[in-house]
């Protein structure tokens, strides 16, 4: 039973990082635009995350120091620095983004618009990073995100031709009218959205503060195995659904409404209500994750006393940065700002800051000084080495794909 | 002391107090004066300043600047290696965090003014 509990960690990192306002968006957009000749990136993108965070969750139990301490040590303090300014920026982006996420939720639920939500979503997240016990909070958004499962059994009540969409993901097409550069765009954005880079330090920092050591490699094994998988099974079930009903009546994905139109046509009132706890529960675990991880990233380049288990008098440095990060996050969301192309714009240049993680790791990885027998085999040193080429292709052509695809319209 | 490569075994590493609580990070260390015999590290030296002054640049002039401004002094936190117990993964010090002159200033000061002012802030919330 306590090993199950454990899983929790793993699950909620899954359902609130790899599925957060980031996928939902960006998944029913894809597979209303695309079909699904976009799979294969999640199926990439969950191979790579669950390589990365195993990685770094077995650094962080070998020497209990988290992905941005090792950043700065190994890449010096100067590249460091850069670092920390572009994943604190783009980790507060995604922060504006899931906010609006969790009110969007709300509105689905209510008909109240979503910016009188915002206020409130900000003060509960504040209140639960403030207050909740860690364990409480990962069992709860857990639990409760695995109500997104309605996207899984919405893909068996349209009863598809199974052949046809086998046949759709193992011979991806661009679909006719769509160029080859808006193509790569959503196929970066979508690996953004589902390597974003906060899960790593949040999956890295929450093995520090669980305390875990050598000996829970089992448990941190099983939780990156279990969890991406999961969120990507989800990732995979909306793509679907918004390919079989919405890509038919022509429906382009610009609100989160759209995202949960199969389900309602699936379930009616009842698929609704499934759908927007799920959603609340993945979008306000991503905005504990990101809010927390903007901290873990300053912090832990600093050297500050950090943490949740840590009271807030403890690490008043830390305190105070959540505390300014969070009121401009929300005050940015306030501002009217489109949050699904805010989304949008954080998976794409989180998915641009991909190499500067993932090199620290995979270097701290092999140290045998540091990790002695835990240090990479040759399967996570192969996997390291290839999802590194793959991000840093993507990341460079990141930039000269958005501006060529003007964000991918 | 066995013999230590300054750049990979102590910039930039983590220090911890003789109970394991973060002190902060290398940010430089002070060098004995060569004229006196060979050059040896007598300090580890932490702080926006000594921070700032590494980095360099316009931003590590401005961050050594602002550093300075806010202690009232441009003179970096010091821990003198005497002080310090282990060289591994992470710095071990012999001595615990209070000890340390000016470690704990701005979080003190951010505890007084407007931390431990929100309701909550004193409980760990485990």
């Amino acid at each position: 039973m306590k090993k199950v509990l454990t899983l929790a960690l793993g699950v909620m990192t899954a359902i609130g990082g790899f599925m957060d306002i980031g996928d939902l968006v960006t998944d029913a957009l894809i597979g209303a635009r695309f079909g699904l000749s976009m799979v294969w990136v999640t199926v990439v993108a969950v191979i790579g995350i669950t390589a990365y965070s195993e990685m770094a969750g077995r650094v962080a139990a070998a020497t209990n120091r988290t992905v941005f301490d090792l950043v700065r040590e190994r890449m010096g303090a100067g590249i460091a620095l850069c670092n920390v300014l572009a994943s604190y920026t783009v980790t507060a982006l995604t922060l504006v983004a899931e906010l609006c996420g969790v009110a969007l939720a709300f509105e689905l639920a209510t008909n109240v618009h979503y910016l009188l939500w915002v206020p409130l979503v900000a003060f509960l997240t504040f209140l639960v990073v403030w207050r909740m016990p860690y364990e409480h909070m990962e069992r709860l958004y857990g639990v409760l995100g695995l109500a997104l499962f309605v996207f899984v059994a919405a893909v068996w009540h349209f009863g598809p031709d199974w052949g046809q969409l086998f046949h759709d993901v193992t011979h991806p097409l661009i679909p006719r009218g769509e160029g080859r550069p808006t193509y790569w765009f959503y196929a970066i954005a979508m690996l953004g959205a589902q390597m974003t880079p906060y899960e790593v330090f949040f999956f890295s920092s929450g093995v520090v503060e669980h305390h875990w050591s050598r000996d829970n490699l089992t448990e941190i094994r099983a939780n990156t195995l279990v969890g991406y998988p999961v969120g990507g099974v989800l990732a995979v079930a909306i793509q679907v659904v918004a390919y079989l009903i919405l890509q038919p009546q022509g429906i382009e994905v610009k609100q989160l409404s759209q995202t949960v139109l199969p389900v309602v046509l699936a379930f009616g009132q009842a698929g609704l209500a499934f759908a927007i706890v799920g959603i609340v529960a993945a979008t306000f675990g991503s905005a504990l994750e990101t809010l927390l991880s903007s901290g873990y990233i300053v912090a832990h380049h600093f050297g500050w006393r950090w943490g949740k288990f840590e009271s807030p008098v403890g690490a008043t440095r830390f305190a105070t940065l959540l505390i300014v990060t969070l009121l401009g996050a929300a005050a940015f969301a306030l501002t009217t700002i489109d949050p699904i192309r805010i989304t949008i714009y954080a998976v794409y240049l989180g998915a641009a800051t991909l190499p500067f993680t993932y090199i620290p790791i995979l270097v701290i990885a092999n140290d045998r000084q540091y990790l002695g027998d835990l240090a990479n085999g040759r399967l996570a040193n192969v996997l390291g080495v290839v999802y590194l080429l793959v991000v840093t292709v993507a990341a460079l052509a990141a930039l000269p794909l958005l501006i060529s695809t003007k964000g991918g319209l | 002391m066995p013999d230590l490569v300054v750049g990979l075994d102590l910039l930039d590493r983590e220090i911890l107090d003789v109970d394991g609580k973060p002190v902060g990070k290398v940010d430089d260390v002070e060098v004995s004066d060569p004229e006196r015999g060979p050059p040896e590290i007598v300090a580890l030296l932490m702080g926006p300043t000594a921070y700032g002054r590494r980095l360099g640049g316009r931003i590590g002039r401005w961050i050594e600047a602002s550093g300075a401004k806010l202690a009232e002094t441009d003179e970096p936190i010091r821990i003198p290696m005497t002080s310090v117990a282990q060289i591994d993964v992470s710095i071990r010090l012999s001595v615990p965090l209070k000890s340390i002159e000016r470690a704990t200033r701005l979080e003190d000061w951010l505890r007084e003014r407007f931390v431990g002012r929100i309701p909550g802030a004193h409980r760990a919330s485990e």
